[in-house]
C-alpha cells in the first residue's frame, strides 16, 4: 500500500533522508522510530506530498505522489503533531469544510461526520469555535476529520501530544481496529512502549538512513542484550536523544 | 542586565535577523520594492512641495515678495493635519495595544517570568509605538521636507521636527494603551468586535461634529479665508498636543528657539507623564484584564448558530465542491475576524463620505472641461478604492491559509483550483461594491452616457486586473508564518502589490483621461476620430488588464506548485 524507492531529501548540503526503500502492506501498522532530527517528519511530508523528494519516488496505493497527486491524496489521511486548524471555524464547520475538499456528499457528512464527532467525544463542543479548543480537542478533531473520507492509508506524526491517557488508549485501540479492517497506518512516534505494543513492523531511522526494519521481536533480537524496545532503540541509535 | 534591557535586546536581535533575512530574498524583488518605495516617497515629496508652493503663492502680490494669505492657510492646514493624525494614532494604538498586550503569545510567555506588569507593559509598549507609527514616519518625512524646502526653513527646523516626532507619537500611543487597559479591565467580557465598534462610533461622532462645524458649502463662500480660519480655529487650542507640536516646529523654522524649547518640553513632559500613568495603570489592572479575557466564557455556540453565516451552505448550493467549501470557509473566517471586517467597515465609511460629497459636485460644473475632469477623477477614485480593497483584503488570502496549508496540501485539490477560487471570490465581492459605486457616483454626477459607460467598464475590467495582481502576487510572495493580515500586507510582497496596483490604475485612468481631455480641448478633427481613439484606449485598458491578471496568476501558481510545506 505504501512503497518508497530510493526516497531522498536534501536541504541544501544537509542530507535529511537518504535512499529510503520501504514497502508497507495493506492493513499493516507500521511504526517509524528515530531520534530527534533523524528524518521522520521529512519522510512523512514526502509521503504526503507536502515536500518534494530530491530523488526517488513514493507510491500510495500504487499512485506516485508526484505524478498522480490527486489520486494518491484521495486515499490518504494525515494527522500532524501540531494540528494547526482554522481557529475561527467551529468543529462541525471544519468537518463540513474537509468534506467539501474531498467532494463528499452532504448526506455522508451529516451521518458519518456526526458519528465521528461522537466517537471522538467532540459532539458537545462541535458548535464552539476551534480557537476555544484545548490541544487535545484539536488533536481529536484532526483525527475525526482525517477519517471522514474513509482513507486507505493514515499517516500519523507523533499523535499522543496533548492527549490524556484515556484518549491515548482510545486512539491506539481505534487505529488498531481500523488496521484489522484493512487500513494501513504509518506512524512516527517517540512513545516506544506504544510502538512495541501495537506495531506490526518497526523501522528505525537515524541520520536520514534506515538502520533497521522488522517486527518487534526481530528488532529486539538485533541488540546485544535483551530488554524493552526502549533499551534496544537506545543501543541501536548509540544513545542519541529519543 | 535589567529585564527591560533583556527584552529590548531580544527584540533588536529579532529585528537584526529579520533584516539579515532580506539577503536571502530574491534580489529582483528587493530591488523592485526598494525602488518603488523610494519612488512613492519621492512622489509624495513632490506632491507636497507643489501643494505648498501653490498655497504660498495664494494671495501673494505679483512680485511674490509680500507674504500672502497662503502661508496662513498653510500653517492652519498643518494644524488640522497634526490634530487628525493625533486622533488616528490614538485609535490605531487602541487596536494595536489590544493585540500586543492581550492577544500576543509573547505576553503569555513573559508572564511566566518574575517580571512586573509595569515592566511588561513598557516592554510591549515600544512595539505598539513601532507598529502604529512607522507609516507616519514614512509619509510624514516627505511632508516635513517639502514644507522646509518651500518655506526655506533653516536646518534647526528639520532637527526639531525629528525631536518633536518622538513625543508626538508617544503621547497618543500611551493614551491609546491606557484606553485599552481600562476597557479590558472594565469590560472583561467585551469582545474585540465591540471594542472596535465603540472606537468606530467615537470616530463617527467626531466626524459628524467636524462635518457640522466645517460644512463643505461654506468653502464656496466669498469670505473664504475668515470661514476657513473660523472652522479650523479649534485646532489651535493651547490644550491640544498637536498644536504644541506644530507651534514648536514652526517656531524652530522662525528661529524662535525659546518658544520651540518650551513646546518641546511641554509635549515631552506630557508624553512621559502619559507613559508613566499607563505603566502604573498596567501594574494595577493589566493582569486582571488579561486573566479575565483569557478565562472568558466560551458560550458562543448559540450566537454562531443564529448568525447569517449559518445560511451560507444553502445560499451557495449551486457552487461545486471544493470551491464551495473554500468560499464558505473564507467568508466565515473573514467575518469572524473583527480586525478584518472592522477595516472593511472603514472602507464603507470612506465610500459613504465620497458619495455624500458627490451631492456637492453634481450639477455645479457646466463647462465641458470640468465635467470631463470630474468623470476621469471619479474613475480614479473608484479604482483607487478598489485597489485599496484588493491590497488590504485580497492579497493576504493565500497567506492566511498559513500553517493550516497542510490541510489543503493533503486534499485531492489542484492548486490551480485553489488560486482561481481566490481570484473569482475576489472579483465577485469587490465588483459588488465598486461597480455599484461607479454606477451610483456616475448617476449622481450626471455623467454623459459615454463617460458613464467608460467609468463602469473601467471599474469592471480593473476588478479583474487588480484581483489578478493581488491573488497572483499573494501566491507568489506568501507569508505562511503570520496570522495577522495587516502584517502580511505590510510585508515586501504586499508593498509590491500595492505599488503595482497604483501603477496599473495610473495607466488605466491616464489612458482615458488623455482621450477625453483631447476631446474637450478640440484636438480631434471629427467624432469618428474621437471614437477611434476611445476604442484604442479601451483595447489598451483591456489588454493591460489581461496582462495584469494572467501573468501574476501564472507566476503565483508556478510558485505554489514548487513550494514545500
Amino acid at each position: 500500500m505504501i512503497r518508497t524507492e530510493n526516497l531522498t531529501k536534501r536541504f541544501g548540503s544537509k542530507l535529511a533522508v537518504a535512499n529510503l526503500d520501504l514497502e508497507i502492506a495493506a492493513g499493516e501498522f507500521f511504526c517509524f522510530l528515530g531520534p530527534n532530527g533523524a528524518g521522520k517528519t521529512t519522510t512523512i511530508k514526502m509521503l504526503t506530498g507536502l515536500l518534494h523528494p530530491t530523488e526517488g519516488r513514493a507510491f500510495l496505493g500504487g499512485h506516485d505522489i508526484r505524478k498522480e497527486p490527486l489520486q494518491a491524496k484521495r486515499i490518504i489521511g494525515y494527522i500532524p503533531d501540531s494540528p494547526f486548524l482554522y481557529e475561527k471555524l467551529t468543529g462541525r464547520e471544519f468537518m463540513r469544510f474537509v468534506a467539501g475538499l474531498y467532494h463528499l456528499e452532504d448526506g455522508r457528512v451529516a451521518e458519518y461526520g456526526e458519528e465521528l464527532l461522537e466517537i471522538f467525544e467532540l459532539r458537545s463542543v462541535a458548535d464552539d469555535l476551534i480557537e476555544d479548543y484545548s490541544h487535545g480537542m484539536r488533536q481529536k478533531l484532526s483525527f475525526a476529520s482525517c477519517f471522514l473520507h474513509d482513507p486507505k492509508i493514515v499517516v500519523v506524526d507523533e499523535p499522543w501530544v496533548g492527549l490524556d491517557p484515556k484518549n491515548i488508549r482510545f486512539v491506539k485501540d481505534y487505529l488498531k481496529t481500523r488496521t484489522r479492517e484493512g487500513l494501513t497506518v504509518f506512524m512516527s512516534t517517540h512513545t516506544l512502549s506504544i510502538a512495541e505494543e501495537i506495531a506490526d513492523r518497526i523501522g528505525i531511522i537515524h541520520n536520514g538512513k534506515l538502520l533497521h526494519l522488522g517486527t518487534v521481536p526481530e528488532i529486539k533480537a538485533l541488540a546485544d542484550r535483551t530488554g524493552s524496545l526502549e533499551d534496544v532503540f537506545l543501543e541501536l541509535t548509540q544513545g542519541d536523544e529519543v | 542586565m535589567s529585564q527591560l534591557a533583556a527584552v529590548a535586546r531580544a527584540k533588536l536581535q529579532i529585528a537584526r535577523h529579520s533584516i539579515a533575512s532580506v539577503q536571502t530574498e530574491s534580489k529582483l524583488k528587493v530591488s523592485v520594492i526598494s525602488v518603488c518605495a523610494f519612488g512613492l516617497w519621492l512622489g509624495a515629496f513632490f506632491l507636497f512641495k507643489e501643494g505648498f508652493e501653490f498655497l504660498m503663492r495664494f494671495g501673494a502680490d505679483v512680485s511674490g515678495s509680500a507674504r500672502g494669505i497662503g502661508s496662513i492657510v498653510l500653517t492652519r492646514m498643518l494644524g488640522v493635519l497634526a490634530l487628525a493624525v493625533f486622533f488616528m494614532l490614538i485609535f490605531s494604538n487602541v487596536l494595536v495595544s489590544f493585540s500586543t498586550l492581550y492577544r500576543s503569545r509573547e505576553v503569555a510567555y513573559l508572564l511566566h517570568a518574575p517580571i512586573s506588569f509595569r515592566t511588561l507593559f513598557v516592554a510591549r509598549f515600544f512595539e505598539c509605538i513601532a507598529f502604529s507609527s512607522w507609516a507616519l514616519a514614512y509619509l510624514g518625512s516627505p511632508l516635513i521636507l517639502a514644507y522646509g524646502y518651500t518655506t526655506g526653513a533653516p536646518l534647526i527646523f528639520y532637527v526639531s521636527a525629528i525631536m518633536f516626532f518622538v513625543p508626538y507619537i508617544t503621547l497618543p500611543a500611551a493614551i491609546g494603551s491606557l484606553v485599552t487597559l481600562v476597557l479590558a479591565r472594565v469590560f472583561p467580557r467585551l469582545r474585540m468586535s465591540t471594542i472596535i465598534l465603540f472606537g468606530m462610533l467615537a470616530v463617527l461622532l467626531l466626524f459628524v461634529y467636524w462635518k457640522q462645524s466645517m460644512g463643505v458649502n461654506r468653502l464656496s463662500e466669498d469670505t473664504f479665508l475668515p470661514a476657513l480660519l473660523d472652522m479650523t480655529s479649534q485646532t489651535q487650542s493651547p490644550l491640544l498636543p498637536s498644536y504644541w507640536t506644530t507651534r514648536g516646529v514652526l517656531a524652530a523654522a522662525a528661529r524662535s528657539y525659546g518658544e520651540c524649547i518650551f513646546d518641546f518640553l511641554l509635549l515631552t513632559s506630557n508624553a512621559l507623564m502619559a507613559v508613566w500613568l499607563a505603566a502604573e495603570t498596567a501594574q494595577r489592572i493589566f493582569y486582571m484584564g488579561w486573566s479575565s479575557l483569557a478565562g472568558r466564557e466560551r458560550g458562543r455556540a448559540k450566537w454562531l448558530g443564529r448568525s447569517p453565516l449559518a445560511y451560507l451552505d444553502g445560499l451557495l448550493k449551486a457552487l461545486p465542491n471544493p470551491e464551495r467549501a473554500l468560499v464558505i470557509k473564507d467568508i466565515r473566517l473573514f467575518w469572524r475576524d473583527a480586525t478584518q471586517w472592522s477595516q472593511f467597515v472603514i472602507f464603507f465609511g470612506i465610500m459613504a463620505v465620497y458619495i455624500a460629497n458627490l451631492r456637492n459636485m453634481s450639477g455645479r460644473y457646466q463647462q465641458d472641461f470640468w465635467r470631463s475632469w470630474i468623470a476621469c477623477l471619479n474613475i480614479g477614485a473608484c479604482t483607487l478604492i478598489l485597489a485599496t480593497l484588493t491590497s488590504r483584503f485580497v492579497f493576504p488570502l493565500v497567506s492566511l491559509e498559513g500553517r493550516r496549508f497542510w490541510i489543503l496540501g493533503l486534499a485531492p485539490l489542484s492548486f490551480r483550483r485553489l488560486v482561481f477560487q481566490k481570484f473569482w471570490l475576489s472579483v465577485a465581492t469587490t465588483s459588488a461594491f465598486t461597480v455599484g459605486l461607479a454606477i451610483l457616483s456616475g448617476s449622481m454626477l450626471g455623467l454623459e452616457p459615454i463617460y458613464f459607460a467608460l467609468s463602469v467598464y473601467s471599474v469592471i475590467i480593473t476588478n479583474f486586473g487588480l484581483s489578478g495582481l493581488a491573488v497572483g502576487l499573494g501566491t507568489l510572495y506568501p507569508n505562511f508564518q503570520e496570522d495577522n493580515p495587516a502584517r502580511i500586507v505590510s510585508g515586501m510582497g504586499g508593498t509590491l502589490n500595492f505599488l503595482l496596483s497604483v501603477g496599473y490604475i495610473t495607466l488605466v485612468v491616464g489612458a482615458q483621461t488623455m482621450i477625453l481631455q483631447w476631446r474637450v480641448l478640440g484636438l480631434y478633427t471629427s467624432d469618428a476620430s474621437f471614437y477611434m481613439a476611445l476604442a484604442i484606449a479601451v483595447v489598451f485598458i483591456t489588454g493591460l488588464s489581461i496582462v495584469s491578471t494572467v501573468i501574476p496568476l501564472s507566476l503565483g501558481l508556478r510558485n505554489l506548485n514548487r513550494m514545500e510545506f
